[in-house]
């Protein structure tokens, strides 16, 4: 029985092709993906390792705990310490590291990045080393991390401007770069390295917030490190322990990235299964006389069903070893050209784990098998008397839908929309989502369970016309309803994928719409000055941020994270809660509450003064805490907008009363702060120049504009007389103005204040935009694949059905029909297919993504990307004419006279 | 060979349609050639109902292919009318079986996505050709499918299937008309009508109808018939009857 299996497959392997091509991409994906994550895993762990296991030794200082027990910053070691660890018998060599933060000026002289970069200094004993050129030995030298050095566009060779503690710009040579890799203290907002002696003149920073190390000869490492921790009374870890902790902590994306890859490997697989399900139905259908004389000479059902199985193991397991082999290619370029956009070079050399090997097999061969279950079972059930019949295919059309399909799949329509509804009345978060997804699969059920009816359908309306064009596309009109249930597999297939993309397209669409609108409506402004956000308290600055490397999990992302104006409208004012005993940051006014530094007023009365600007407002900002020392009352934030019309100028939701209500004696006030409060209460805000009592005159939706409370300007000044800057400047160009010259006075305005950014709010959207937009091109490419498999699919489907009927074309032939009219014929179904399959994805697309997107974002404004539903469409033309391509060929190249004559 | 020059019908004196001469096909089976055509020159003239008789590979189909363009001869010349068929281009083929050359097979004669209708009248779709409706409709009550005509096939017996293929056939009056084993799959009765039709069709019509055939019975309704054997023609008949031409095959066979 064995030997005829594979006979027949040998025979019949041209059917195989597109079945093992869309099996094989799916495994290939899944076993690429594989092999990618842990070669990506294995060279960042390889880098860690090798440079934390430079030394013997790293100790931390601990996060200090104040008395409420709420974690602060680390103290770092001071030089007693690092003395005493030299004198250690068990200590060869010992450095220190010292890191403050240093404001590193762009080429074109403004400060970098949304927060002033880190700054450090290795002792000589260190576990860095520079990635390309030298570490700084002179006072006049500067490395810059790598990504730093991508994101300003220095290069080695350069001169680099940093300011120092009195912010006078000082001027360095770039001599080297450091790769920091995913380390989140220096991957985040940048980071630049000084020679040691330099970097007290630098940043202020004193004492070593890490010590390195190495361990005389003799001296495990484990006794140098406990020997360390003697002096230093933290855990103190060997090099290889750091690093190892350093490597499981980055592992963590690597493993977002990978099971994020792999979802798409499934949804690739998922579709391939389809695919190879319908294969192998049509192949069972027209080798119903094969089985039958099979059964005729004493095959056993259980023979037949177990041929067909192994027909689809070997076919299976044959695509899946291709599969695999692909899959360690791809990984491989993967990691050759992908690890290095995610900031981690892939050093070390592939990796191929028998893990991602024998996964791949077993994926591509179980669902294979599995696929071709309900075939095999059909396959059991040919008679033997089906060997004597003539040609059981050519006559055979299929029977119609019964109506048990048809009202279970109305059902399941009934279902999905009643859970659409469910998730639209619950409140705006991921429960919500949760029951669209439910509600989407139900509904891909229905499609499913309806797909011949929907076929059918569908194709009687768009033959109306399509007949008209002639003879060859109502032939295809016709043939294409002939097996509406293979037609419905064969579209299901890539409904899968177009139903994915377009969902996630208007979901990306309407947030972008959503978010633009919102803070276009709220907050009609052009431009947003602020002064750099400095997270720490410049004055006594120990560089003390984060020290521990593993206890931050994510990092990767200092490509994003560093570009100075993506956070800075929407996030709206810091929350930090620090202290300050300094009165100026960065040559900048301070908020003594709050120790952020503020606009000055300089600026300010520059820009009013412009013609070019037409309206300056501003916002002061402070928070006023009842009792600082009692954690359970919060601080509240308050607000006012000079120079601006509430309601006009700045507007919001307002759930109680109205914007424009707010005068002096009135608190507007939000949502989450308003603690069960209305309007027409009462609330107190402790101030310095005597506490205000307040009438709540609107509470409004928190939002990216509005939080905590906003009172007059009046008021303001005189509840905070010290408070003489604003946190933030709105800016509107002055009517009629060129763009161009706002932009020039905006940019000469802070000229003098290198720190104080200024941000485009239309520069600000396009980058908002791209970001979407690259989000949305690197999923639908994911998602590509799944198209690719279904095309195939198609196309599978196309060519048998082509061989099923070559004696139909040779029929049309004869009776004079040209061989472009034959091919022409093909086209027109095929691409009817992909319209219908396509078409069908889309509606699920837009109706389940406005669901998605309702059910999360409150206030969503609904849009539907019509360009890129139309190039979707488009390419489901362009797939269909692929699709056909071979089969076309085929069909017309056939002999006429040899079709005619072969029964 | 018996040529009876006494016994004139005028059908077989009508001027040729279609002329071959000279005309072989050898086909390649891997190493040995194998002449299934080996020089026949053959005439059919207009309203005549041929037939062309021979045992089992005697190329009898292949002929026919030959004379219809379906396939290409290895040498020789075939003309329909004026036209030299022989050396013409796929494209040019196509269009003259669609506008001069009806065809009936043996089975699997019509697509059975269309309607009888449909298939009757498909041809005439592909060349986009105007319907001439009296013509349909004398076709369609000469052939009684009046009632059939918004079946599928499969809703049809065989020699309905067979008729609509006639129909199908005789519908745009081309130059000639060839039935490939047209009551092969068909039971007796079944066969005798759609054998009257195409004898009547020929008769009434002045239709040209050639032909091929295993069948002694069905060779009789024809006006005249050529035998062929290994390739060549060997042997011809005029004004048939089933007694003759089994005596003539028996003598081929022997």
């Amino acid at each position: 029985m064995l030997r005829t299996t594979l006979a027949g497959l040998r025979l019949h392997v041209s059917r195989y092709v597109t079945t093992i091509l869309a099996i094989m991409l799916g495994v290939m994906f899944v076993a690429g993906t594989l092999v990618f994550a842990d070669t990506l895993e294995a060279s960042y762990e390889k880098s860690v390792m090798g440079s934390a296991t430079s030394v013997d030794a790293i100790a931390v200082p601990d996060p200090v705990e104040d008395e409420d027990g709420f974690p602060g910053d680390p103290v770092p070691f001071d030089q007693s310490v690092l003395d005493d660890i030299r004198a250690l018998p068990e200590v060869a060599e010992a450095d220190g590291l010292i890191r403050g933060q240093a404001v590193l000026l762009d080429a074109e002289g403004r400060a970098f990045g949304f927060t002033p970069p880190t700054a450090v200094a290795f002792g000589e004993t260190t576990r860095f080393s520079a990635s390309e050129g030298e570490l700084p030995a002179a006072d006049d030298e500067i490395a810059l991390a790598t990504s730093t050095a991508d994101q300003t566009g220095f290069e080695i060779g350069d001169t680099v401007t940093v300011l120092d503690t009195e912010q006078d710009k000082r001027d360095f040579t770039l001599t080297g770069l450091v790769d920091f890799g995913v380390d989140t203290g220096y991957a985040f907002g940048g980071a630049v390295v000084f020679a040691q002696d330099d970097i007290q003149q630098m940043t202020g920073a004193e004492g070593y917030s890490e010590l390195n190390a190495l361990a005389t000869d003799g001296t495990s490492d484990e006794d140098a490190a406990a020997a360390i921790a003697t002096v230093t009374g933290t855990d103190v870890q060997t090099g290889a322990q750091f690093g190892e902790e350093m490597a499981e902590s980055a592992g963590g994306d690597t493993e977002m990235l990978r099971v994020a890859l792999l979802l798409f490997g499934v949804i690739a697989m998922f579709v391939a299964g389809i695919v190879i399900y319908n294969t192998f139905a049509i192949l069972i259908a027209q080798r119903q006389r094969e089985l039958a004389l099979l059964r005729c000479v004493g095959a056993k059902r259980g023979q037949v069903f177990r041929s067909v199985l192994t027909e689809s193991f070997v076919v299976g397991f044959f695509a899946s070893a291709l599969g695999v082999l692909a899959g360690v290619g791809v990984g491989a370029a993967g990691a050759r050209f992908g690890g290095p956009l995610m900031g981690n070079e892939a050093t070390a050399s592939l990796v191929v784990t028998p893990t991602a090997v024998i996964v791949g097999l077993l994926i591509g061969t179980l669902m294979t098998v599995f696929s071709a279950l309900i075939p095999a079972t059909r396959a059991t059930r040919v008679a033997p008397l089906a060997a004597l019949r003539t040609s059981a295919t050519a006559s055979g059309l299929e029977k119609g839908t019964g109506w048990v399909r048809a009202v279970f799949g109305v059902l399941a329509f009934a279902v999905s929309a009643a859970l659409v509804a469910l998730s639209q009345m619950g409140p705006t978060d991921t429960t919500g989502l949760f029951i669209v997804t439910g509600a989407a699969m139900t509904a891909f059920v229905g499609v499913v369970v309806l797909g011949p009816l929907l076929v059918r359908g569908i194709v009687r309306v768009i033959g109306i016309p399509l007949r008209r064009t002639g003879v060859p596309g109502m032939l295809a009109v016709d043939n294409s309803t002939r097996s509406p249930r293979r037609a419905a597999t064969a579209m299901i297939a890539l409904t899968v994928g177009a139903t994915l993309i377009t969902g996630y397209s208007v979901i990306s669409d309407s947030f972008e719409t959503t978010l633009t609108e919102q803070l276009e409506r709220e907050f009609p402004v052009d431009y947003q000055v602020s002064a750099q956000y400095n997270p720490e308290d410049q004055a006594n600055t120990d560089g003390s941020e984060d020290d521990d490397a593993a206890e931050g999990a994510q990092g990767g992302d200092g490509l994003e994270e560093g570009s100075p104006n993506e956070d800075g409208a929407v996030e709206g004012p810091a929350t930090e809660d620090e202290t300050t005993d300094s009165a100026s940051v960065d040559g900048l006014p301070v908020d003594e509450s709050t120790g952020d530094p503020l606009v000055p007023s300089e600026i300010e009365q520059t820009l009013s003064d412009s013609p070019q600007v037409g309206k300056v407002m501003s916002e002061r900002f402070t928070m006023v805490d009842e009792d600082p020392d009692d954690f359970s009352t919060m601080a509240l934030p308050v607000s006012a907008y000079y120079g601006a019309e509430m309601g006009v100028d700045i507007r919001g939701e307002a759930i109680e009363g109205d914007l424009s209500d707010l005068e002096p004696g009135k608190v507007l006030l939000t949502e989450n702060s308003a603690e069960g409060q209305g309007v027409g209460d009462t609330l107190t805000i402790p101030a310095p120049g005597g506490d205000l009592d307040l009438e709540i005159a609107a509470i409004v939706e928190t939002n990216a504009t509005f939080w905590g409370a906003v009172v007059d300007p009046e008021d303001f000044t005189a509840a905070f007389p010290e408070i003489q800057e604003a946190r933030y400047l709105h800016l509107r160009s002055a009517d009629g103005a060129d763009p161009a010259d706002v932009r020039d006075a905006v940019y000469s305005a802070v000229e003098e204040y290198p720190t104080v950014q200024v941000m485009s709010v239309a520069e600000m959207k396009n980058q908002f935009s791209e970001m979407m937009d690259i989000a949305f091109y690197t999923i639908a490419a994911m998602l590509g694949l799944a198209i690719i498999i279904a095309v195939f699919g198609i196309s599978n489907t196309m060519a048998l059905s082509v061989l099923e009927r070559t004696r139909e074309s040779a029929l049309l032939r004869a009776l004079g029909l040209a061989k472009r009219q034959l091919r022409r014929m093909l086209s027109v179904e095929a691409v009817l297919l992909c319209m219908i399959g396509a078409g069908i994805g889309i509606t699920l697309g837009v109706l389940f993504g406005w669901a998605a997107a309702a059910a999360v974002l409150p206030g969503l404004v609904f849009s539907v990307p019509v360009v890129q539903i139309a190039v979707f469409i488009a390419v489901a033309i362009l797939a269909g004419l692929l699709a056909a391509v071979l089969p076309a060929r085929r069909a017309a190249g056939t002999s006429i006279t040899g079709a005619l004559a072969s029964e | 060979m018996s040529t009876p020059a006494a016994q004139s019908p005028s059908p077989v004196q009508a001027p040729p349609v279609v002329v071959a001469r000279g005309l072989t096909k050898t086909y390649d089976t891997g190493g040995s050639q194998v002449h299934a055509l080996a020089g026949v020159d053959v005439d059919f003239h207009r309203g005549a109902f041929t037939a062309i008789m021979g045992p089992s590979g005697s190329g009898k189909s292949t002929l026919m292919h030959c004379l219809a363009g379906l396939d290409v001869a290895t040498s020789g010349t075939v003309h329909l009318g004026r036209t030299q068929i022989t050396g013409m281009r796929d494209g040019d083929l196509t269009l003259l079986r669609r506008d001069r050359i009806g065809f009936i097979f043996q089975s699997f004669n019509l697509l059975p996505m269309l309607t009888a209708e449909q298939n009757i009248l498909l041809p005439s779709q592909i060349a986009r050709r105007k319907v001439d409706q009296e013509r349909f409709d004398h076709i369609i009550d000469v052939v009684g499918l009046r009632d059939r005509l918004g079946h599928l096939p499969a809703k049809l017996s065989g020699g309905q299937q067979q008729r609509v293929a006639v129909a199908r056939a005789l519908l745009n009056a081309p130059e000639v008309v060839y039935a490939d084993e047209p009551t092969g799959n068909l039971d007796s009765r079944s066969g005798a009508e759609v054998l009257a039709f195409l004898r009547d069709s020929a008769k009434d019509l002045h239709q040209t109808i050639v032909m091929v055939t295993h069948d002694p019975v069905a060779a009789s309704y024809a006006d005249r018939v050529v035998f062929l054997r290994d390739g060549r023609l060997v042997d011809e008949v005029v004004d048939p009857t089933a007694e003759v031409v089994s005596e003539h095959l028996l003598k081929l066979e022997a």
